[in-house]
């Protein structure tokens, strides 16, 4: 595990280079980095399903994974009704991959975070549809 | 004090911006006393040192103090907030540190809620440096949902719902802290108080 003010910077100059999907990945970033916390973004794609000859038909990239914590974290800004496809993903990820830790960071857990950090900006674009824009 | 059976509606300025009440002033008061109980078991012959993050903190380190047994200290800490300005200095500082050193104590850190979690690492990690005996968290409230970086919590009073909460030390926008109770704020306060009415 590497020490923290190596973690630390391993962090910022990722973000450095960081192109991020959605400007609230940008803000998740800049949280983390202000606390301290090491983070990789989209790292790892998981196969959720092959063919017959192994080619990959359905896979999930969470958003961020946090070594220290060995947590992947997934942001959404989709309405809840729009979320059926991300929510099969990780319950199927679950399911295929029983030891990999993922939590779900939905429209509304984002709101709030936002909120709590005092980004009203963040928050109120969280309201709107046009958050939804870049989602996968 | 206002008793148990307080509705949102007999209720005074800022209550009006409650939607509901979620956990009672007399559920927080018993929940304490349990808490108190447990601490002064444990904690018998030891001293401890109470450190409490401000502000949040203050009522429920207020009120578990009184109940509390045996002979304890207390201390507090503030770390920057994560707002523009601070944003722009890097990274979390303490703002306010301990007056008292905690090298070879037993030290119960005391938050009114932990949430993520990413406060509260910060300052273990930064307390853990400072030699003492022993660290133990103790939190009134809990939002594990939403937790990032998994922390031993050896008290525990409520578990809270995944909603946006104010009251007993838990603020938006610095308000609502000195409610006695838990409660939901109403939607609509949330969205006037961001569009800055």
């Amino acid at each position: 595990m590497p020490n923290n003010s190596l973690s630390e910077l391993v962090s910022k100059i990722s973000r450095k280079k960081q192109e991020f999907a959605h400007p609230i990945e940008e803000q998740f970033a800049l949280i983390l980095d202000y606390y301290g916390i090491t983070w990789l973004y989209e790292p790892t794609t998981f196969t959720l399903q092959e063919d017959t000859d192994g080619n990959i038909l359905e896979a999930f990239t969470p958003d961020f994974y946090l070594p220290d914590q060995d947590l992947y974290v997934e942001l959404t800004t989709l309405r809840p009704q729009l979320n059926n496809i991300k929510n099969r993903k990780i319950r199927k990820l679950k399911t295929l991959y029983p030891d990999v830790n993922i939590k779900l960071f939905k429209r509304r857990d984002l709101h709030d975070l936002m909120v709590k950090y005092g980004l009203d900006y963040e928050a109120g674009y969280l309201k709107g549809s046009k958050a939804q824009k870049n989602e996968q | 004090m206002n008793n148990d059976k307080t509705s949102a509606s007999q209720l005074s300025e800022l209550t009006q911006d409650i939607d509901r009440i979620l956990i009672t002033e007399i559920e927080i008061k018993n929940r304490i006393i349990e808490i108190g109980r447990q601490i002064s078991n444990d904690y018998h012959g030891k001293n401890p040192l109470l450190i409490g993050v401000l502000k949040g903190v203050l009522f429920f380190l207020a009120d578990l103090l009184r109940c509390i047994t045996i002979p304890v200290e207390v201390d507090f800490l503030a770390v920057s907030s994560y707002s523009t300005e601070a944003r722009n200095k890097g990274v979390v500082r303490l703002v306010k540190d301990l007056d008292i050193p905690i090298q070879d104590r037993h030290i119960l850190f005391v938050e009114d809620v932990v949430d993520t979690g990413l406060t509260l690492n910060y300052l273990l990690k930064n307390l853990k440096m400072r030699n003492p005996t022993s660290i133990q968290v103790c939190t009134l409230f809990d939002k594990s949902k939403h937790r990032l970086v998994s922390l031993p919590l050896s008290y525990v009073g409520f578990e809270l719902p995944d909603r946006f909460v104010v009251g007993y030390g838990l603020d938006f926008r610095e308000k609502y802290r000195n409610l006695p109770f838990v409660g939901l704020l109403k939607p609509s306060v949330l969205a006037r108080e961001m569009d800055g009415e």
